[in-house]
């Protein structure tokens, strides 16, 4: 039986990984149906309760703060980002959970491919789940929304697959303690909530005390949500805000390198203890 | 090579570590074109010194070499040189086909895309699926999912290959075809390494059996070496009701029985039978009645039986297989 090696084995591996997640999202599709509209409901949710508590001056104060009047969009920006950061973040630890679950993991661990591969295919299914959502949430709100502002739309997605990447690297991060730990969804869900309250998610980020800001610094979606908000309501280029996108990169790739690397440690431990096949 | 599991008991906040030795100093080899059977009951560390083989668990002492490849340090090539079958049917997809499973893995074991559909092809129609490739998983019977997941471990055509329980849970008819192919893959040159808890098997198919209990390897052999050993004994079967570990413990006494070992019928918690290992079982034959009518034990069924894998495993351990 002949093999194929270098490049042409990973982009294989790559691929078949990847259909398999499509096959997976496409054959349970309740999935793919709560990530287009929970945006749409939290946004909902935060404008109700803006309008609640501002009453008249809502819309006012709002502008104040952000220096936009469009609220829908603002928010929308926000609630995207944040649902395209837990999908990522949660769905790298969770589908190995899913595969520890299914008795499928050990079958994959047994293969030659690397788990770096392993974990950038779960990755990919991803890529082109959030990249759907971003199309449709994002897009058709600017478009109904901010029609003129619909082609910096292009470059806003590049900015966030850019804040994928150490999204990535908080998702390998948790895929190490779900292989050593289990129950992926206590981590993910005190994180993803936390991301809500720390990146800006709905509000600025200048608005929370000034400690907190320093942790919402060291955080992606809060470049990818500012620059994001910069590009489309602001009118501002790549270029223009390029200061922001350097601290991006550098966090594209510090997350991956350092959530690799306790992975790796994670799972070293998890073959001593055996806990590939536990539940 | 030995595995030593650290867990820690008992309710929380009071948790005391505890030590388990699943695997305790084993050692072995097998050569191109030989079948090795690990025979054991459960629990006696089988599937731990598969999954030591497979790199999927980290040995505490010692090392292993598949293929000249050190499973401590050359993970990668230890898995690219070996085809493993766990035991259990969900190791595949079941929201995929038998044939989208398939090309799955040769894409994670690297094959050559054209060769690997053609080899899909022959393995599907090896092992009866071909009707139902397109079919998922999540609809085959358990015995087609086992017959799929043997397909996967052929896949990659490696040198070395692991079965764990190959044919657990699997009709006769599936249970031959697995094994004759695996007699096939032994003349083909692979060295096949199969854990069973069925001594049937171990003893149909396998060159040499290593027999393991509570993580030691207490004989090894080929099948009629094994036996052979035994035979210096008779072997009496007795199949009864109302035996009790008294009785048993004082059959054990008589000076001509060297072991006794009981089995438990898994219909009936009343009966049993008993298999002992004797000098002159003709002539110790009728005191063990005598005796077992005394202690009002109705035998049901009294044989000599001609000693098998099972009779080596009582004669080393002073048990059954299926204890």
């Amino acid at each position: 039986m002949r093999t194929i090696s270098g490049y042409k084995a990973t982009v294989g591996a790559l691929t078949a990984i990847f259909w398999k997640g499509m096959k997976h999202y496409t054959r349970y599709p309740g999935s793919f149906v709560l990530i287009l509209v929970m945006p749409f409901l939290f946004t909902l949710m935060i404008f109700g309760m803006g309008q609640f508590v501002g009453g008249s001056n809502a819309s006012a104060n709002f502008a104040t703060r952000t220096g936009t009047t469009n609220i829908l969009v603002y928010e929308i920006l926000g609630s995207a980002v944040w649902m395209i950061g837990w999908v990522v973040v949660e769905d790298v630890g969770v589908a190995l959970r899913d595969e520890q679950m299914k008795g499928t993991l050990e079958q994959n661990f047994l293969a030659p491919v690397n788990r770096f591969t392993l974990l950038i295919g779960l990755s990919l299914t991803d890529i082109a789940i959030t990249s759907l959502v971003f199309v449709v949430v994002v897009g058709v709100t600017t478009i109904i929304m901010l029609p003129a502002a619909f082609l910096n739309l292009l470059q806003a997605f590049l900015i966030l697959l850019v804040g994928l990447i150490p999204l990535f690297g908080i998702g390998f991060l948790f895929a190490g303690f779900v292989l050593k730990f289990k129950e992926p969804y206590i981590f993910t869900q005190i994180l993803n909530l936390l991301f809500a309250t720390l990146t800006g998610t709905y509000y600025p980020v200048t608005l929370l005390p000034y400690w907190v800001q320093f942790l919402s610094g060291a955080l992606p979606q809060t470049y990818v949500i500012e620059d994001m908000r910069q590009i489309v309501l602001a009118n501002q280029t790549l270029v223009s805000i390029y200061g922001s996108i350097f601290v991006l990169l550098v966090l594209a790739l510090a997350y991956p390198t350092f959530g690799y690397a306790i992975f790796k440690y994670l799972e070293k431990k998890a073959s001593v203890t055996g806990e590939f096949s536990k539940y | 090579m030995s595995k030593i599991f650290e867990t820690k008991e008992g309710p929380l906040l009071r948790k005391v570590p505890k030590k388990v030795v699943a695997v305790d100093g084993i050692s072995f080899s097998v050569p191109k074109g030989e079948i090795f059977g690990l025979l054991g009951p459960n629990g006696a560390g089988k599937t731990t010194t598969i999954k030591m083989l497979c790199t999927l668990i980290t040995p505490t002492s010692g090392d292993a070499f598949v293929n000249g490849y050190s499973v401590a340090r050359d993970e990668q090539k230890v898995r690219e040189n070996l085809g493993v079958m766990l035991t259990g049917e969900r190791t595949l997809y079941w929201k995929l086909t038998g044939r989208e499973n398939l090309e799955y893995f040769a894409a994670l074991y690297h094959l050559d895309p054209l060769d690997a559909r053609k080899h899909i092809d022959e393995l599907l129609d090896l092992v009866g699926l071909k009707q139902h490739e397109h079919m998922f998983v999540e609809n085959y019977s358990t015995g087609m999912r086992i017959r799929l997941s043997f397909a996967k471990a052929i896949l990659n055509d490696a040198p070395v290959l692991l079965f764990d329980e190959p044919t657990a849970s699997l009709d006769p008819q599936s249970s031959r075809l697995i094994r004759d192919t695996i007699r096939g893959l032994k003349n083909q040159g692979h060295a096949v390494i199969l854990t069973t808890h069925n001594m049937e098997e171990a003893d149909l198919l396998s060159d040499r059996v290593a027999i393991i209990d509570r993580g030691s390897i207490v004989a090894l052999g080929s099948p009629s070496e094994l036996k052979e050993k035994v035979k210096i004994n008779d072997v009496i079967e007795i199949e009864a009701r109302n035996l009790s570990d008294r009785t048993v413990s004082a059959i054990e006494t008589f000076s001509e029985v060297s072991k006794v070992a009981v089995t438990a019928d898994p219909q009936s918690s009343e009966k049993g039978s008993l298999r002992i290992h004797a000098e002159k079982g003709k002539e110790v034959l009728p005191k063990i009645l005598e005796f077992l009518v005394r202690k009002q034990v109705s035998v049901t069924k009294v044989s000599f039986i001609e000693p098998t894998l099972e009779d080596v495993f009582i004669s080393e351990t002073g048990r059954s297989l299926r204890d």
